[in-house]
């Protein structure tokens, strides 16, 4: 498929130079970065609210700006769905002004019409008539929701939609706002800090950071390929680890860490080759490493890959999880502070295996679950 | 009542009134101007306008003068031209209570317009909406309170007028000698009871003045 998308833009303020291009086709891109690399600024570009210094956007065909060509749109002509982080909704005018606003030059019977099917999709019936004040936080969401979709934007934006609201709140909506981007089918760009909402919400994640793309792909490869370590770190990842290269091929690659020989599968798609003694990252997901059960006999060298022994050093109860720091039995400081590896256990197996009481453990984890990161 | 007293009276209603329309009508898209956008002396506009808040009044009168009187850069040749000078005029009280109010309505309603969300200037431009139309229909609106604070307070200065009037428009009685200068006068002559009843009447238009911008002001946050 085509990109529906296409962004390449450089701006400088000074402090701070924005310098990035990506593509995207339908459905959702999330703009996902910490605070301060550019993602709203991003936005602001797309919809015409700041001029960049040179680049070019193009949505479904229509050039909005292209600097060597001296084109650029005014945000007015841009037909873009803005959601403020704020929502910015007009404090001086009800729930049903506020979604017209952007159809006044319609037709009072389209105008009309259309509102009514926002507060119909939205469920903001029985609102119409309330001033923003007068509304909870989810509702001021769905009321700027609305606003952007009621002019059948050629591009949605939003700008972390989620973040003015309370945590469960958060989830609900999240999930709510998944179903309306998918069922208006308009191509859309999310900005948000917190990786679970850009992994919920975006079909393609791109990583910003000081004001570059570190690295563009659907959700699924991001998730589980990081580009580098600084990728892994944005993303709040666990266990990043690091160690020795012994041999890489193709589909695997053999590393020391901590005095172990650890075996972990290549990537899939971009197979990354370092040489014998290079440095490496990786890392373990801490719900994919495994406790050996001391009742079933000793472990099984041939079933169980990458089988190493440890001392829980601290432990921490999430509710439903348990997470454990654990050291392994291996001299030197530990990769992590004072301890190698989280590892994360469901509270049942907390019980279970008496982790309180017994704090010596020897686990494995599948070449599967050490993901390496190239440098 | 003597008919002096009766017209001064008359006069600063007229001529407040008339100043705080010119103030609305200049220093509102002024305070805009000052508050959304970023241009080439913008620094200098803002020091003019702000300058006789804080001269003494007669300091700015005589640069009125030097503009406006007969010999002035711009009544000189419409003086030459016409042979009608606004000095000395009822309409040179008019322009002096419009300078020297001017600041009070700029520096409020700038302060107002600065208060609006640029996020919702935004969004009405991503809503189709002109700058223009933007600024008539989300910015005016939201700072009208502070605007409004504002023109009341230009009201009252433009009542209360004294220096620059009398430099540019001189004591005239019954043509350019308002409710201040008519008081001024009063007691220079010993006329106490007529100056008490003019200080009486200027005094408590100046306390409802208060009371109208503390609420006005008060509605605004």
């Amino acid at each position: 498929m085509s990109d529906r998308l296409e962004v390449a833009i450089t701006f400088q303020v000074p402090g701070f130079d924005l310098d990035v291009a990506w593509s995207a086709g339908g459905g959702v891109a999330v703009l996902f970065g910490p605070s301060g690399a550019g993602k709203t600024l991003t936005l602001s570009c797309l919809a015409g609210l700041i001029t960049p210094a040179t680049g070019r956007i193009v949505v479904d065909g229509r050039v909005f700006f292209d600097s060597a060509a001296g084109i650029n749109l005014p945000a007015q002509a841009r037909r873009v769905g803005y959601v403020f982080q704020g929502y910015a909704l007009f404090p001086h005018l009800t729930v049903a002004d506020n979604l017209g606003f952007g159809l006044r030059d319609r037709p009072r019977a389209e105008r009309v019409s259309r509102v009514a099917r926002v507060v119909e999709q939205l469920g903001l019936g029985g609102l119409e008539q309330r001033y923003p004040r007068e509304l909870s936080g989810g509702q001021r969401q769905r009321v700027a929701l609305g606003r952007a979709l009621a002019i059948e934007p050629a591009l949605l934006l939003l700008d972390e939609p989620l973040s003015a609201l309370d945590a469960p709140l958060r989830r609900a909506l999240r999930d709510e706002l998944r179903q309306v981007l998918s069922a208006v089918g308009t191509a859309a760009v999310v900005v948000t800090h917190d990786f679970t909402e850009a992994y919920r919400l975006g079909d393609r994640i791109v990583v910003y950071d000081g004001g570059r793309v570190v690295q563009s792909a659907p959700r699924a490869e991001l998730l589980w390929q990081p580009a580098s370590e600084s990728v892994a770190r944005i993303m709040g990842i666990p266990n990043i680890l690091h160690g020795t290269v012994i041999k890489a091929t193709p589909d695997r690659i053999q590393l020391r860490w901590r005095g172990q020989i650890l075996e972990a599968v290549n990537s899939p798609t971009h197979s990354y080759l370092p040489p014998p003694e290079a440095p490496i990252a990786f890392f373990i997901r801490p719900e994919y490493v495994r406790l050996i059960r001391k009742d079933r006999g000793p472990a099984d060298v041939t079933h169980h890959m990458n089988l190493m022994t440890g001392v829980v050093v601290a432990d921490e109860d999430f509710g439903t999880t348990w997470t454990l720091r654990i050291r392994l039995d291996a001299p030197g400081p530990p990769d992590q502070g004072d301890y190698d590896l989280q590892v994360e256990v469901p509270h049942l197996v907390y019980e279970i295996l008496e982790i309180e009481r017994d704090r010596r453990w020897e686990f494995s984890i599948h070449r599967g679950s050490i993901h390496v990161l190239p440098a | 009542m003597s008919p002096d007293t009766t017209s001064a009276l008359l006069l600063s209603i007229r001529v407040a009134a008339l100043a705080t329309l010119l103030n609305a009508a200049v220093g509102i898209p002024l305070a805009y101007v000052l508050a959304r956008r970023r241009f080439r002396g913008r620094g200098l506009i803002d020091l003019l306008t702000t300058l006789p808040l804080v001269l003494p009044p007669t300091v700015t009168g005589y640069f009125l003068i030097v503009l406006l009187g007969r010999r002035g850069w711009l009544g000189g040749p419409v003086y030459q031209l016409t042979g009608w000078s606004v000095a000395f005029t009822w309409y040179a009280a008019v322009v002096a209570a419009t300078v020297m109010a001017l600041p009070l309505l700029v520096r409020t309603a700038k302060a107002a317009f600065e208060s609006v969300d640029r996020d919702l200037e935004r969004a009405a431009y991503t809503l189709g909406r002109s700058e223009l139309r933007t600024a008539l229909e989300v910015t005016l609106p939201l700072a009208r309170n502070g605007i409004l604070a504002g023109l009341v307070l230009a009201f009252a200065r433009a009542l209360g007028e004294f220096g620059a009037t009398l430099m540019l428009a001189g004591n005239i009685p019954g043509k350019t000698a308002t409710v201040p200068l008519a008081i001024y006068t009063a007691v220079q002559t010993g006329e106490e009871p007529t100056a008490l009843l003019l200080v009486g009447v200027l005094t408590a238009l100046s306390c409802l003045v208060i009371v109208a911008a503390n609420r006005l002001g008060a509605r605004a946050t």
